[in-house]
């Protein structure tokens, strides 16, 4: 696939799309990976930032091309025409903000106006943070239109590959497909508290268990 | 247009841009915003719909589209009634011309648009709009799927409740759906059909979509129009037909789901599912299951609330259980398919675990689905025979597929829990079964077996201790079995442990049918347990035995030279030195040494008698300690690295001399069988050799203070003479974390032997003191770290420590020890730091314990009569400094916060202080504090007040009323602050 400024390489590479809300930590996240380093200051990203990521599976190597897009209309760009020709995609919503969770089915819906049938995967990041505001038990939307949820951190590197590893095996049609090598991250500037996290986790599996509310006004305080 | 096309390139993902710089990337992008932004309303509608007709870029129509959609949208502009008359022709033509061929985000976008349109001028402005759109009979696939995606637009911009939608939007909605009620809906529906009937085979796709968007639409149309002779069978037919693609029989199954999840009344609701049932023969099969897994199990959730509503009694809730009963089948199918793209398994789960929930006392029916459901968890609980080999060595697969399995069953096990409870003896023969199987069969799979193992393991955290002391149900039966079991896989990881554990699970058996405690032993011995090939089972299973042991106790002693001989390698080789051979690493608690902690539990039984006791305690200790000495000897000659295979074979012997101990208490061993008393006193003399010629081997030494630990606790007062020349030793390179490990021994000393450490603490005190404050000096706090890091950590636990330490002493009759000579030097630094800390440290648990610590510290020094204090100055120390700073501006200070719950706890302290001092200070302490209070700004009134309240012997009123003295105070600062 054409890129900007971008070499081509010869192993299979896709077109990943990256959205949701501003501030939940799109461009953090897709630069703890060895292409960037984690910045601590919010920066909005300007219209688009495509950041090529390597991972290496048993079947060889492969790249996602990470369109990092604006979470923010002000700053314009072409918005949903850079999700064109998008092959696979994560939103990502922040656990301590209950409006980037809100906002999830608004960007999933963009998202499949433009690239119809591709695997999305619904990252519900800063699960470090103490305070979280979305429980993982609110978590629900990934089960009404067959996503992946995973919970991540990007600022302790907290399940990273995840995402990437589901997209892959989708993309490759095999569910067996594995990482073989860790690719090389960010050090993490947090350690999460694992005791607090299995806690959720375990909210979440529990969740699982639980009917789907009709809408997400239990959200609304 | 031809720069703005230009621009539109260079700007996204096209060929063109690849070849651009980022500069001129930039620049295309800033172009087209200001083209976007700047350009007049009417000139940028026609700029697009020129671009539209003209480019033959998809990226440029894309633009075009989603210009001409910000500008109706976000900026309210083309507001001109002829503007927004050409762009809907312009549209509307574009649409029913439009071809299936053209790229799908290209198509979506112009619905999107259009779909905006319905929005603002529907029907009051252009009432045609779905009766241009509505594709004429036989419909095309270009200008249906073009309909369809209009549809799936609007719902998703406009009609769907799943998107959050304000004010506004809601009342578009409702006024766009009831026109469309009114005038086209019916006609619509028909379409549907057409579509179904006439591209189901020449284009799938398109009648796909077709039927996506009737999916959609029917929450809020007449559900007749699609619940009807005519088109049920249809989709019936399309979701079932071998040469329906996958997409289409989906869209088929969604539009039946849609039906089946209209919502109605309860008995409105049975007569359409008994109408589902009814058009589809067979409709209940494990076929269908398979086929339309989302509708049967939306039909069995929707049957199941129509019974719950309407009750077994009532005539339609029983057909409506029926209706569910019949469907099951096919749900047990979709829920063993085991196909996640296809099937929610959570939503299985839960219609299940409801479906249980309605049972009380389940008919022989029931029963029979019970059993099914009990096959279902067993299913999804699992392993893939795939990760067999990892799961073994439990590498980085292994590792997550067995976290994702623990996931994955919790609910699963939520469910069985509640099959068991409804159906106990169900479920008990239901794990007889597979345990028989899997008996019965060499080829039986490690996957089958960890299952039936994993789900008998669960029973028995769900049936009562009571029931598993009896042998209530099968369990006298499956216990003895599980015991003589050995599975042909039992060398797999998993199998061995989780098989360890349910026979640890179901103890109490053993514990009441003595006859079946060798087989347990030997299960703990031979190689399915710490003989088993792999160390982490073998380790699992000293730690089980260790456990056993403690429960059955005497019940073992007949055993106990069996234990121990099949013990003695297991034992030997712990401590072997040639660690090359031990490459692995036991990151958890599981290391081994519990095998040591056994045997001593074992030998420390007390229906043991002495001798052997003696016999057994000499066969274990004097080869370890031998093995001491030698190595003692060996690097004093060459010298002792911190990592060698002779430091760490240390280590491993004092750690094994550890665990022993812990069979040991001191009434035993100091009481009854002082013979074994002397036997850890000489244990102990060895080990301290080592730390007197090693005292710097850090991991070594902290095994020597756990040692320190055990014996201060068995061997009590007995011990005291060793520990000077301990502690001594503990005391070289001794940094923060060293530091805090020996307060930990020191405290406990404290506590257990009072003021008989008099004399011990005297002599160790000013070492303690001067190392302190060394390491404790207010620069280590204040500049050096930050506060997350290693260091900080351990500085902050060491502080903790050590305030610990000195209200020990104060509590303990020890407070002497500080008067004593060789102490005096440092008093008059603590005391100034216990001052400061109790009025301002912002660790409060740290106040509350500097200040119980004073207290203590009053009541041990002063008396009523001055002239009898211990400590002269303490007395005006006290009221003139401790007094002011902690018991009345602390808390002034805002910070301090009468809503945290260890703040109301310090300030109960705070209290007793002023009782205390009171008490032993009288009215030197009140005249001063009164004093205080006023210049404080404390009205005249109060201060009588306090004195009132302080004489008297209610500390709650007392307490209360000084809690609302502080708050007016606050607030009458806060006054004078203004007037200043």
């Amino acid at each position: 696939m054409a890129l900007p400024n971008q070499q081509t390489v010869d192993y299979p590479s896709f077109k990943l799309v990256i959205v949701g809300d501003g501030g939940t930590g799109k461009t953090t996240f897709v630069k703890r990976h060895l292409t960037g380093e984690f910045e601590k200051k919010y920066e909005p990203t300007i219209g688009v930032e495509v950041h090529p990521l390597d991972f290496f599976t048993n079947c060889g190597k492969i790249r996602f091309y990470c369109w990092d897009t604006a979470g923010q209309e002000k700053f314009g760009g072409l918005r949903d025409g850079y999700y064109i020709h998008g092959q696979c995609a994560i939103i990502m919503f922040d656990v301590t903000s209950r409006l980037t969770y809100k906002n999830v089915p608004t960007w999933h819906r963009d998202l499949c106006r433009v690239c119809e049938n591709i695997p999305i995967v619904l990252c519900g990041n800063k699960v470090d943070v103490k305070n979280r505001q979305v429980k993982a038990k609110q978590v629900t939307f990934h089960r009404k239109k067959n996503l992946q949820y995973y919970e991540v951190s990007a600022k302790s590197n907290y399940n990273f590959e995840k995402p990437f590893l589901y997209l892959a095996r989708k993309l490759a049609g095999d569910g067996n497909l594995h990482f073989v090598e860790t690719p090389a991250l960010a050090p993490p500037d947090v350690t999460i508290d694992l005791a607090a996290q299995q806690q959720h986790e375990a909210e979440l599996a529990a969740a699982a268990a639980q009917p789907l509310p009709d809408d997400d006004d239990d959200l609304i305080e | 247009m031809d720069d703005l096309e230009q621009a539109i390139l260079l700007a996204s993902d096209s060929p063109a841009a690849a070849a651009a710089s980022p500069a001129v990337r930039a620049e295309a992008l800033a172009y087209c915003a200001r083209a976007r932004d700047e350009t007049p309303p009417s000139s940028l509608l026609h700029l697009c719909l020129y671009g539209l007709a003209s480019s033959p870029h998809a990226h440029v129509h894309f633009w075009c589209l989603q210009t001409i959609h910000d500008a109706l949208l976000l900026r309210r502009r083309l507001a001109l009634p002829d503007d927004l008359a050409l762009l809907r022709s312009s549209l509307l033509s574009l649409a029913v011309s439009s071809n299936a061929a053209s790229p799908p985000f290209l198509r979506n976008k112009l619905a999107q648009l259009l779909a905006l349109l319905v929005r603002f001028e529907y029907p009051h402005v252009y009432p045609s709009y779905f009766l241009d759109l509505i594709p004429p009979s036989p419909p095309l696939p270009g200008p249906t799927d073009m309909f369809a995606r209009v549809l799936v637009s609007l719902d998703d911009d406009l009609l769907s409740q799943d998107y959050p939608r304000n004010a506004e939007e809601a009342s578009d909605a409702g006024r766009v759906k009831d026109a469309m009620r009114a005038q086209c809906v019916p006609q619509i529906a028909r379409h549907w059909h057409e579509a179904a009937v006439s591209l189901r085979a020449a284009d799938p796709a398109v009648a796909a979509v077709a039927l996506d968007a009737a999916r959609r639409c029917i929450s809020w149309i007449d559900v007749s129009l699609v619940a009807n002779d005519v088109f049920v069978p249809l989709l019936f037919d399309i979701a079932l037909s071998p040469g329906s693609v996958a997409p289409l029989a989906a869209a088929a199954v969604g539009c039946l789901s849609a039906v089946a999840a209209k919502r109605m009344d309860a008995r409105a609701k049975v007569a359409l599912l008994r109408s589902l049932m009814s058009a589809q023969k067979g409709f209940g099969s494990p076929d269908s299951g398979l086929k339309m897994a989302h509708l049967v199990t939306a039909y069995a959730v929707e049957a199941l609330e129509c019974y719950r509503k309407l009750g077994s009694s009532d005539a339609d809730g029983a057909a409506a259980l029926e209706m569910l009963e019949e469907v099951l089948p096919a749900v047990f199918a979709a829920a063993e398919s085991g196909d996640d793209d296809e099937v929610d398994s959570g939503s299985v789960l839960e219609f299940l675990s409801g479906y249980v929930s309605t049972m009380k006392a389940p008919t022989e029916k029931q029963l029979g689905h019970l059993g099914q459901i009990l096959e279902v968890v067993r299913m999804q609980m699992s392993y893939d025979p795939v990760y067999r080999g990892h799961l073994d060595v439990l590498d980085k697969i292994g590792k997550e597929e067995e976290d994702l399995m623990a996931e994955q069953r919790k609910d699963l096990i939520a469910l069985f829990r509640s099959i068991c409870r409804v159906a106990p003896g169900a479920t008990q023969l239901f794990i007889r079964g597979l345990l028989v199987t899997a008996l019965s069969s060499a080829e039986v799979s490690v996957e089958d077996v960890e299952v039936a193992l994993t789900l008998f393991y669960r029973l028995g955290e769900i049936v009562g201790e009571e029931e598993i002391r009896t042998g209530a149900g099968l369990i006298r039966e499956l216990v003895p079995m599980l015991l003589s079991a050995r599975f042909s896989c039992h060398t797999h990881r998993l199998v061995a442990l989780v098989y360890l554990d349910t026979i640890s699970r179901y103890i109490k058996f053993m514990q009441e049918n003595d006859q079946y405690v060798p087989h347990l032993l030997t299960v703990f011995l031979d190689e399915r347990g710490i003989h088993h090939q792999n160390a982490h089972v073998s380790c699992h299973a000293g730690y089980l035995l260790m456990r056993a042991i403690r429960l059955l106790k005497a019940k073992l002693v007949p055993y106990l030279d069996t234990i121990l001989q099949s013990l003695q390698d297991a034992l030997v080789q712990f401590t072997a030195t040639d660690w090359a051979n031990k490459d692995i690493k036991f990151s958890s608690s599981e290391d081994g040494s519990q095998i040591f902690e056994a045997v001593g539990l074992l030998i420390g039984i007390e229906e043991v008698s002495p001798d052997k006791q003696v016999q057994c305690l000499t066969a274990l200790l004097n080869p370890l300690c031998q093995q001491i000495e030698s190595l003692v000897m060996d690097a004093k000659a060459q010298g002792l690295e911190e990592s060698s295979p002779r430091a760490i074979g240390l280590q491993q012997i004092i750690v094994a001399l550890t665990m022993i101990s812990k069979g040991f208490n001191e009434r035993l061993v100091m009481g009854s069988r002082p013979t074994l008393g002397v036997m850890f006193k000489k244990t102990l003399d060895v080990v301290l050799q080592v730390l007197i010629s090693f005292p710097n081997v850090k991991p070594l030494r902290s095994k020597i203070i756990s040692f320190l630990h055990r014996m201060v606790e068995i061997l009590g007062i007995s011990v005291l003479p060793c520990i000077p020349i301990a502690l001594r030793q503990l005391l070289v390179d001794n940094e923060a974390k060293d530091m805090s490990e020996f307060l930990y021994l020191i405290n406990q000393i404290i506590c257990k032997f009072k003021s008989s450490a008099n004399a011990l603490l005297e002599d160790v005190f000013p070492a303690i003191a001067s190392h302190l404050s060394v390491i404790l000096s207010h620069d280590a706090f204040s500049n050096g770290f930050a506060s997350n890091t290693e260091e900080m950590r351990e500085l902050q636990e060491l502080e903790k420590r050590f305030y610990a330490f000195l209200l020990h002493i104060a509590t303990h009759d020890l407070s002497t020890v500080l008067l004593t000579p060789s102490c005096r030097h440092y008093l008059e630094n603590i005391m100034q730091l216990l001052l400061i800390t109790s009025c301002s440290h912002k660790e409060i648990s740290h106040r509350k314990t500097c200040v119980q610590t004073f207290v203590n510290l009053i009541k041990d020094w002063c008396s009523s009569s001055e002239i009898e204090d211990k400590l002269p100055g303490f007395r005006v120390f006290m009221i003139e400094k401790f007094a002011t700073g902690c018991c009345l501006q602390s808390v002034l200070d805002k910070s301090f916060n009468f809503r945290d719950g260890i703040s109301i706890a310090l300030f109960g302290e705070i209290m007793m202080a002023q009782k205390v001092m009171y008490e032993r200070f009288g009215e030197n302490f009140v005249v001063n504090f009164v004093t205080k209070l006023r210049e404080a700004h404390c009205p005249p009134d109060l201060a009588e007040q306090y004195y009132q309240k302080l004489q008297g012997n209610d500390i709650k009123a007392f307490k209360s009323f000084y809690e609302s003295l502080v708050m007016k105070i606050r607030q009458q600062q806060n006054g004078s602050l203004v007037f200043r």
